[in-house]
């Protein structure tokens, strides 16, 4: 039984916002996508998951797709941003930076800075 | 980067074919479903060329992969009903023609459809379906002959499973009689359903600018062929594969 690490996890639940992101600095393609994000560290377990994703993404209008003509093979299905795609980055770019801030605090321990309180001490029964 | 074999290659084609088939029966439009095949082969082609595996890509179950994809782009419970339409359309032919064939030969008055027909009816469809569905297991078995081994290892056991359940089949218990009239009301209504099958064929061929049209009178030849094949199979070997089938569950 594979047992999925927790950057696998983490890359589940933030995939389709670092597709859009990727999408927003050029329009690519799958396999393009997948190793740009692969460039930034980020592998993953099953590489075809970029694809219901990106179905998803175009089903909400955040993206489109295209059928580019190769001249030295077939067509090749590009996708690119729309405005409300770029919208949504915009909202999911601020919710993460909101959530990686309070994550980061609670990992440095500032949370308890803020709430200087005596430790507990354990007491006998 | 290295040149994918030539195995691998009948791999990714039985995936992506495999794929297409569920995306079929799922109710994916035509267009979408012809890039979507388009994305996954080029996929597969440029990860295998780059050195990955066709598991890197697909993970372990294709079947659950493929499923996914299909559930995000808005399948239609009716779109699906085109295979099904095929398959009836197919089922029909088969037994109407059977039918006018035997009461031509032998004179008979009427027609008798017997249990052995039924369960070599269903178990043609359901084995053609699970050789197609085989190229799931590309990633897991390589060679399409051991696919088709295993598809086919798997339809015998679940045979001799249900025969040591206890299960009897009289295989030569009528399920359907019936005479001439029946006979042409049906073979009129195989040629009707096949005619809308080309037609809704011919109608997506045309709305969509993905789709490669489907020639017709090859459409009509392959079709009319393999009809006559599984007739055959049905009129002349029913004997030898009935007698077979009686002497191997005995064996059991």
């Amino acid at each position: 039984m594979r047992v999925d690490t927790r950057s696998t996890q983490l890359l589940k639940g933030t995939l389709d916002m670092c597709l859009l992101a990727t999408i927003a600095q050029r329009p690519c393609y799958g396999y393009e996508m997948v190793q740009q994000l692969a460039q930034q560290g980020l592998d993953l377990v099953s590489e075809g998951s970029i694809y219901p994703l990106l179905g998803r993404l175009q089903h909400h209008g955040y993206i489109e797709g295209y059928l580019v003509v190769s001249r030295d093979g077939p067509k090749r299905k590009y996708y690119r941003l729309l405005p409300a795609g770029a919208k949504q980055l915009e909202h999911w770019q601020a919710e993460w930076e909101a959530f990686a801030r309070a994550v980061e605090r609670i990992l440095k321990g500032e949370w308890s800075d803020a709430q200087s309180r005596p430790a507990h001490t354990a007491t006998d029964r | 980067m290295h040149r994918a074999d030539q195995h691998t290659q009948q791999q990714i084609a039985d995936l992506v074919e495999a794929c297409a088939g569920y995306w079929e029966l799922r109710g994916i439009a035509l267009e979408s479903s012809k890039e979507m095949q388009l994305e996954l082969e080029q996929h597969l082609q440029q990860a295998v060329s780059d050195g990955k595996s066709l598991e890197a890509v697909l993970g372990p179950n294709p079947a659950a992969f493929a499923e996914a994809w299909a559930r995000e782009m808005r399948p239609r419970f009716w779109r699906g009903g085109a295979r099904v339409l095929r398959g009836l359309v197919y089922a029909l032919s088969i037994v109407s023609t059977t039918a006018l064939i035997s009461q031509l030969l032998a004179h008979a008055p009427s027609f008798t459809f017997t249990m052995f027909a039924a369960y070599l009816l269903t178990g043609s469809g359901l084995l053609a379906l699970l050789l197609q569905f085989g190229g799931f297991l590309s990633p897991r078995v390589r060679s399409r002959a051991g696919r088709e081994a295993l598809v086919l290892t798997g339809a015998v056991l679940v045979v001799l499973v249900l025969r040591l359940a206890g299960m009897t089949v009289n295989w030569s218990q009528a399920l359907l009689s019936w005479s001439w009239p029946v006979t042409i009301v049906l073979l009129t209504l195989t040629v009707g359903l096949f005619s809308l099958d080309c037609w809704c064929t011919l109608n997506r061929a045309q709305t969509s600018p993905a789709s490669t049209s489907w020639p017709t009178l090859r459409a009509v030849t392959t079709f009319v062929a393999s009809v006559g094949v599984f007739d055959m199979m049905m009129f002349v070997g029913s004997v030898a594969v009935f007698d077979f089938c009686r002497l191997s569950l005995r064996l059991v």
